[in-house]
């Protein structure tokens, strides 16, 4: 059967019809029927990815510039981390305004409310 | 008189086991052999690992531990590809150790090429059954998966898998048979599971 399967796996690479091997099979070929699927599944699944320029290039750099064994992380920071980050400064910025509008006083005044109301 | 450290394009035409005598001190040689596989390390790791940011992570670690030892490396005869897989490898068991054993992550890129034009039910379809194809292999022990990963994604042959696993091409012959069935299990399982959870949901 391993050798059958290895055949069937070239024949499969090279489009070329499996059915003599199928045939070759015998009592086994449910068993390589199952594998023919299997092995057409993973040819469209594992297909290679490819490398950012700028992660190549960069690690490159790192690596030849004598910083091999301090490779930092040479990845962007992801998108949701960015607009996080974006949107915790602009609060930040805001409520500096704010405070800066109003004055400091607004919440010493809500304090002593707060005192004043019976319970 | 040629100089044996000329750098540059000369490298390119030297085979691994001069380029490695010659990166030992000289890393416009270990330049080159970074770029001659820095492509099969990053897919080898990609898949192990699910994502482009880790496999990145992992690829880096790979070459700078690479370039950090390769004083001590000794040719035992075995392909220098082979020893750069043993770091992938053993930099991504510990990562799935740190991340928690048989964890599934999202492909979160994994984009199939070439299917954009087509409908977009047929193109989620696809994806799905990729997506269920590749986190089946991830479920495979390290070698079956390291296995597969060499035979479709780096297409080589049972001998020179042989050569980076360690075992001879009939034993990995045999593996890959294995393999095919336990794959087969492994989605069985996964489908009958998947219909099971749908007419509980549905009962």
């Amino acid at each position: 059967m391993p050798d059958l399967i290895e055949r069937l796996t070239a024949a499969l690479r090279d489009g070329e019809d499996a059915s003599a091997l199928l045939t070759e099979a015998g009592d086994a070929r449910g068993e390589l029927e199952d594998c023919q699927s299997l092995i057409q599944s993973l040819e469209a699944s594992f297909r290679p990815q490819e490398i950012r320029p700028d992660f190549e290039a960069e690690l490159r750099r790192e690596l030849l510039n004598g910083r091999g064994a301090r490779v930092k992380r040479v990845r962007p920071t992801p998108a949701r981390v960015r607009v996080a980050a974006l949107l915790a400064l602009a609060a930040g910025l805001l409520l500096l305004m704010l405070r800066r509008l109003f004055g400091s006083d607004a919440p010493q005044e809500i304090s002593e409310e707060a005192v004043a109301t019976p319970l | 008189m040629k100089n044996p450290f000329a750098r540059g394009t000369e490298h390119a035409a030297l085979d691994d086991r001069e380029l490695v005598a010659l990166a030992k001190r000289d890393k416009e040689a270990f330049g080159q052999l970074y770029e001659r596989y820095l492509e099969k390390i990053y897919n080898y790791v990609y898949y192990r690992v699910g994502n482009a940011q880790d496999a990145e992570d992992l690829s880096a670690r790979v070459f700078a531990r690479a370039l950090a030892h390769i004083g001590k490396y000794e040719d035992r005869g075995l392909p220098f590809q082979a020893w750069l897989y043993r770091i992938a490898h053993n930099l991504v068991a510990n990562w799935h150790r740190d991340q928690g054993k048989r964890k599934i992550i999202a492909l979160d890129d994994y984009v199939a090429h070439g299917l954009k034009s087509e409908a977009p039910d047929r193109l989620a379809e696809e994806r799905a059954e990729r997506d269920q194809m590749l986190e089946a292999a991830r479920r495979l022990p390290e070698d079956r998966q390291q296995l597969l990963i060499l035979k479709f994604v780096e297409r080589m042959s049972n001998a020179e898998i042989g050569e980076i696993m360690g075992r001879s091409e009939g034993a990995v012959k045999s593996l890959y048979h294995r393999t095919l069935l336990a794959l087969r299990d492994e989605l069985r399982r996964t489908r009958t599971g998947g219909e099971s959870a749908l007419r509980e949901n549905e009962g």
